[in-house]
């Protein structure tokens, strides 16, 4: 009966987590996952994502080895770097400051309690191997980043869980680094729960790089504390199938929440955010503002949901979603929503989809710029403000420098 | 304004009774409870209908006994016994009624206290009514004036009867039976309805409209509506609901649907008052309605909806773009109070070149009621230059509602343009002090704001309408500010 269906068969492959922290999770992860297969397109939350591929994806574990090189992937040359290489993580060499430690996921006692919206979350409470787990102390203010690289090669297939812990009044930078080379069929599903404490602000940027033949699931879960304040970006510029979960809890009041997103598909590239921002205090607010573009066969999704409790009075909270198509095959969906259970709120949301302008084409080219010059002008202004609101140089240089690559574009920032 | 606070407005109205609860008393011809294939042949024999729609029937039926309900609403209600529940109930009668006079006095009474009064009508408005009552129509007016031009509108029976090449070319062709459970079921019981045609570049010289009630207890009204404009010509097209006042849940499971030809243009009003349950959330009509509409070459298919009504409401208006150069358009005010809960919105599904769908739906959640909004908008890979805007406002007036926005807006083509936007707030305290500062009372802003808030919607409605959906605006919100 074990391998009754394909979803149990692809489990087969791991073994069970010996993180002590998770162990109270293990229950309920397994009860969501008893009798599920993979998801089908029925299932609201896998209705754009066909995972087909994935199920009678081969990984060979004999094939996975570290590479040597895994270093050149950091992006912030500054930054305390840590590792994770096909699941193997490798702890910073440099000395830390007092008020800073990181050490291995499973030296942690007591992990928070994530939430199990679907099959791969469930999973990865059971098959979690390894990770990081990171204190930042209260009052501590970090000027050097924190950057979690992922590494990813051959036919690896794995999950990995990270705790970010940040204390009062702390100030920290964080980079999650998703990079995978010289991979055949690879898929990952690493979790990251944030915990952000009162009055601290906490900044994540999200870069993924990932192969073309990269399945790369992630997801993120905050609790953000009163008057604190979080930013994400999510920057995806390269992968097969990339799914990015992203669940925001606003518990304390007075927080405020900055998500953004930017996603850039060619190929056959499927991408898919999936945001939740649950406001359960008053007099919060939070902005969401997600763009992409997409090219060749791609297909991106945007599901985006703002929930309201009914005792979040006062909550100020938008939530924006842009889309570019560039080819006749590409296309998205989007899905902006909003539940709201409290009166007193302002709560928007927006939603576009089109092409380049023809007359603002027309119009930069009848003043003597090139068809490739215009539109470059064009999707540069078009993602401005997302790129605007990455906080670390490096980051933004990376992600210009893929862009001009994908393009053949010479943009400086 | 002395003496009358804002609080004891709203307890007057909340005290207020369902104004249209009243039962006519006249003798039914109802059909034993249950659903089973005899009772479905009892229905066909009674209406003495051709075999092809027994059998299309009996094969709904089939259809459906394999379906599950669907859940996926943001609604939570008990759901309906489908074996407790009277599938045909006719008002007693032989024969047709030869003249108006012949009408039954009672029902004349009826008619009146809906406030459609038809001499009335007939003088002043020149709006020709369909009533159906129960599911049969009981008369119908301006036929004549109608006949002249070749439009025919009739019940659905009359016209399975003298026009049955049209109802069997055009019948389920928009919403199949397969389409889902309510439609399937539909597509098996359904005892009367209204059949319009209008023939070739003919515009219809004036409103037609149907009026809806459930009236006998323990029954369930699914009737069916067919619309066919033919090529060029234009309809404006009415309807109008209400349930008498009763503890027990009545369930309405209706289908609409629309026919657009090349250049035709039809607009089709609802306004939906069906009984919403007591202030406690007991009793009320669910209503899971199924309409669609085909838009041809340069067709275009209005839907304008004031929903007030209703313990649950699970109802989406949608149109299917297939011509080139075709324009869906959809205009909604969808107002929850006390318990109700509505899942409300459209569908566009763009197919031909050029098309443009338009969606403005404002919601309005009172008491402890739950409004959602839930639309999909779909640009499929032939429909070059698609266009659509939707616009989804949510108004709060108590800390206990809730105001939800589900859009599905789905792309496949890059010379698409769709823009979404939804907005949920409360009335601003500024706008409420500005005018009570220039000596309004406090319930008339509210009814001001309200109304500004819907304006977009209620302009769409034809006269008549208009001001009857501002008095239900009224009625459905008023006092339920906190």
């Amino acid at each position: 009966m074990e391998n009754s269906n394909k979803l149990s068969q692809f489990a087969s492959r791991f073994s069970s987590t010996e993180i002590t922290g998770l162990l109270p999770m293990v229950d309920v992860a397994r009860a969501f996952l008893e009798g599920n297969d993979f998801p089908t397109t029925r299932v609201e939350r896998f209705k754009y994502t066909r995972l087909t591929k994935l199920a009678n994806a081969q990984f060979e574990s004999s094939d996975v080895s570290l590479p040597s090189d895994y270093h050149k992937h950091q992006i912030c040359s500054g930054a305390y770097a840590i590792y994770n290489v096909n699941g193997k993580v490798f702890l910073p060499e440099t000395a830390l400051p007092e008020g800073l430690s990181i050490d291995f996921i499973s030296s942690e006692k007591a992990l928070p309690t994530s939430t199990v919206k679907d099959v791969f979350a469930g999973m990865n409470v059971l098959y979690a191997q390894s990770g990081v787990c990171v204190h930042v102390a209260k009052n501590m203010v970090l000027d050097r980043v924190i950057e979690i690289v992922h590494v990813c090669t051959g036919s690896f297939a794995g999950f990995s869980r990270n705790l970010l812990s940040v204390g009062e009044n702390a100030q920290v930078k964080v980079l999650l680094t998703f990079v995978s080379e010289q991979t055949k069929e690879c898929f990952s599903h690493v979790h990251t729960s944030i915990q952000v404490g009162r009055h601290a602000n906490v900044n994540v940027e999200k870069v993924q790089i990932e192969s073309s033949e990269m399945f790369s699931f992630s997801d993120e879960e905050i609790w953000q504390d009163a008057d604190s304040v979080f930013q994400i970006n999510t920057l995806t510029l390269d992968g097969n199938l990339v799914r990015n979960d992203l669940h925001i809890q606003v518990q304390g009041e007075h927080a405020e929440t900055h998500l953004n997103g930017m996603y850039m598909l060619n190929g056959q590239q499927h991408v898919a955010n999936y945001t939740t921002v649950d406001h359960q205090v008053p007099n919060c607010e939070s902005h969401e503002l997600y763009k992409g573009i997409m090219d060749d066969k791609s297909l991106a999704v945007f599901n985006g949901k703002v929930f309201v409790q009914q005792d979040a009075q006062k909550t100020n909270a938008f939530q924006s979603n842009a889309n570019v198509l560039i080819s006749e095959d590409a296309s998205v969906n989007s899905k902006p929503e909003l539940e709201i259970y409290a009166d007193d709120v302002k709560c928007s949301h927006g939603s576009t989809t089109g092409q380049l302008d023809d007359e603002a084409l027309f119009y930069l080219r009848a003043r003597g710029i090139s068809q490739k010059g215009a539109t470059q002008l064009l999707l540069t202004a078009f993602m401005s403000d997302v790129l605007g609101k990455i906080s670390i140089p490096e980051v933004k240089n990376k992600v210009v420098e893929v862009i001009n690559n994908r393009f053949d574009w010479e943009l400086t920032l | 304004m002395a003496g009358y606070t804002e609080n004891e407005l709203a307890q007057d109205l909340e005290n207020q009774e369902y104004k249209f609860g009243f039962v006519t008393e006249i003798e039914s011809d109802t059909v034993p409870i249950g659903l089973n294939e005899d009772i479905i042949r009892l229905i066909s024999s009674k209406k003495e209908e051709p075999e092809w729609l027994l059998e299309y029937r009996l094969k709904a039926f089939a259809l459906w006994k394999e379906m599950t309900e669907p859940e996926w609403a943001h609604v939570h209600y008990q759901k309906p016994d489908f074996q407790a529940i009277a599938y045909y109930s006719a008002p007693k009668q032989t024969k047709k009624y030869e003249s108006w006079d012949d009408v039954d006095p009672e029902m004349k009474e009826t008619m009146k206290k809906l406030g459609i009064s038809m001499e009335e009508q007939q003088r002043l408005t020149g709006v020709a009514v369909d009533f159906v009552m129960d599911s049969v129509s009981v008369a119908t007016s301006f036929k004549e004036k109608l006949g002249e031009l070749g439009v025919i509108f009739c019940s659905f029976s009359d016209a399975v009867q003298n026009h049955p090449e049209l109802v069997r070319k055009h019948m389920g062709s928009v919403v199949p039976m397969t389409d889902n459970f309510y439609a399937a079921l539909n597509a098996a019981v359904f005892t009367d309805g209204s059949f319009c045609y209008i023939p070739k570049g003919v515009r219809c010289p004036m409103e037609l409209s149907t009026y809806f009630r459930i009236n006998a207890g323990g029954t369930g009204q699914f009737e069916r509506t067919l619309v066919v404009a033919d090529e060029g010509s234009y309809v404006s097209y009415l309807e109008g609901c209400t349930a008498p006042q009763r503890d027990e849940n009545q369930l309405h499971a209706a289908v609409v649907e629309l026919i657009a030809m090349d250049h035709a243009e039809i607009k089709y009003s609802t306004v939906q008052n069906w009984y919403p349950g007591d202030k406690e959330g007991k009793g009320g009509v669910f209503n899971f309605v199924t309409k669609r509409g085909m838009c041809h070459n340069h067709a275009k298919i209005s839907w304008t909806q004031v929903e007030t009504g209703s313990a649950v409401t699970w109802k989406y208006p949608s149109c299917i773009l297939k011509g080139d150069y075709s324009i869906g358009e959809f205009y909604s005010v969808a107002v929850t109070n006390h318990y109700q809960q509505a899942d409300t919105g459209t569908k566009m599904i763009h197919l031909g070149k050029n098309t443009k769908s338009t969606i403005i739906s404002k919601g309005i959640s009172a008491g402890k009621s739950q409004n959602s909004y839930r639309g999909l908008v779909q640009i499929n890979k032939s429909a070059h230059n698609a266009r659509n805007f939707s616009q989804c406002d949510s108004l709060l007036m108590t800390d206990e509602c809730g105001a939800h926005t589900f859009p599905y807006i789905e792309c496949k083509n890059p010379t698409a343009k769709i823009e979404h936007e939804a907005t949920t707030s409360k009335i601003g305290e500024d706008q409420l002090f500005y005018c009570m500062q220039r000596g309004i009372s406090e319930e008339k802003a509210i009814s001001l704001i309200v109304n500004g808030y819907c304006k977009e919607v209620l302009n769409q409605l034809p006269m008549e309408f208009a001001v009857e959906a501002q008095k239900l605006l009224a009625i459905s919100l008023e006092g339920s500010v906190g």
